[in-house]
């Protein structure tokens, strides 16, 4: 054996010996820490949108947006410590003009996170507090945020705010945390009731006024798993209807449906 | 050049010495003032009919926080929402003042759970 064939014969194996217990290492660990949690048997994977039908919505009615701030410890606009340059908005709504002359017309549309399919919040986001959860939700790790805003900035829809004091208003809401001054926000899908097969605070407000205008569900299973009445299937729903998206061209997928607009 | 030996090996010795010094102070107790402390600690227990917690009490005493970042995270992250949580806490431990506080205070430590969480 020559020097050369000695030389690659060595390398050879301090390679192949290296990289397999690598290999071995990474395929038997067992810290499912970082791992992405799996589904529990039996159960497809959900993918959480909303329609808005405006014309059930009616002018003038602030029921969901109400319903929010309770649910989410929301200071009420007009406090000493909201006052409104820094009012903090899940869900608001917005006037809307079309047309000119005779065929303009005003609507008032509420608006939320539109819990995008392509988030560009959770794309700029340094520290990946803001990503999209496996079911589609768009979510804030408030834990993780910085408040450096850029999300704010990225979002297509001003649906993100910031919080520029503490929250020192009442806990109408004990079960569901308040945020520090200094982390961004935005609606969250009521994740935390989604999660325990309840409906989001905006669609009970909204049902219990008889409006019903607002229906979250699963746009992926269309027969099942839904949350509200057979008839109310989400994913129904959007196949039968014309539903349009706000600012659909920019191609972040938004999740929120609206029905007349 | 002997001479220039013996003086730097004195002084590597003291130099070694100096840097030791806090490091050997730091984990020997210093003085009752500490230990007195902790002894004083008051906390407020759940009814005797409550034996444990989720888990043994001296696992607990050390081991809480990270119990409860391992449910943070599977709660934020994923979802994941268990029987336990912060919320489950408040129902046997129901002060903060009276049992969390005391020994955070004690040790100094300021968890910044519940500037955002509600517990009473």
């Amino acid at each position: 054996m020559n020097r050369r064939d000695f030389l690659k014969a060595t390398g050879g194996t301090i390679v192949a010996v290296g990289s397999g217990a690598y290999a071995f290492r990474f395929m038997t660990q067992t810290n499912t820490r970082f791992r992405h949690a799996g589904l529990p048997e039996g159960q497809t994977q959900k993918l959480y949108g909303m329609v808005i039908d405006l014309t059930k919505c009616e002018p003038g009615c602030t029921a969901c947006m109400d319903a929010c701030r309770r649910e989410n410890n929301i200071a009420e606009p007009g406090a000493e410590e909201n006052h409104e340059r820094w009012d903090i908005h899940w869900i608001r709504k917005v006037r809307m003009e079309s047309g000119v002359g005779e065929v303009h017309r005003e609507r008032e549309i509420p608006l939320l996170c539109n819990h995008c399919d392509n988030p560009p919040c959770a794309q700029v986001c340094p520290v990946q507090a803001t990503y999209k959860r496996h079911d589609g939700i768009v979510i804030v790790d408030q834990h993780r945020c910085i408040g450096c805003r850029y999300c704010m900035i990225a979002c297509p829809y001003n649906a993100r705010y910031f919080n520029f004091k503490d929250h020192h208003a009442d806990w109408t809401n004990p079960d569901h945390p308040k945020r520090s001054h200094g982390v961004a926000e935005a609606c969250n899908l009521c994740a935390h009731r989604l999660d325990v097969g309840q409906k989001p605070a905006c669609v009970e407000a909204c049902e219990q006024i008889g409006c019903g205008a607002i229906m979250v569900g699963d746009l992926n299973n269309p027969t099942e798993g839904e949350l509200h009445n057979p008839e109310d299937l989400v994913s129904r729903f959007i196949a039968e209807n014309p539903v349009q998206r706000i600012r659909d061209d920019l191609g972040t997928e938004p999740k929120v449906y609206y029905y007349g607009l | 050049m002997s001479e220039k030996k013996k003086t730097g090996i004195i002084g590597l010795i003291v130099l070694t010495l100096i840097i030791l010094v806090p490091l050997v102070l730091s984990i020997i107790p210093v003085g009752q003032a500490g230990s007195q402390d902790l002894d004083g600690v008051f906390l407020e227990m759940p009814a005797d009919s409550i034996q444990n917690c989720i888990m043994n009490t001296d696992s607990m005493r050390y081991h809480h926080w990270e119990i409860l970042l391992g449910m943070r995270e599977r709660v934020v992250r994923y979802g994941i929402r268990e029987e336990h949580g912060l919320h489950s806490c408040r129902d046997c431990h129901t002060s903060r003042e009276r049992f969390c506080n005391q020994c955070h205070n004690a040790v100094s430590m300021d968890p910044d759970c519940f500037g955002c969480h509600y517990y009473p």
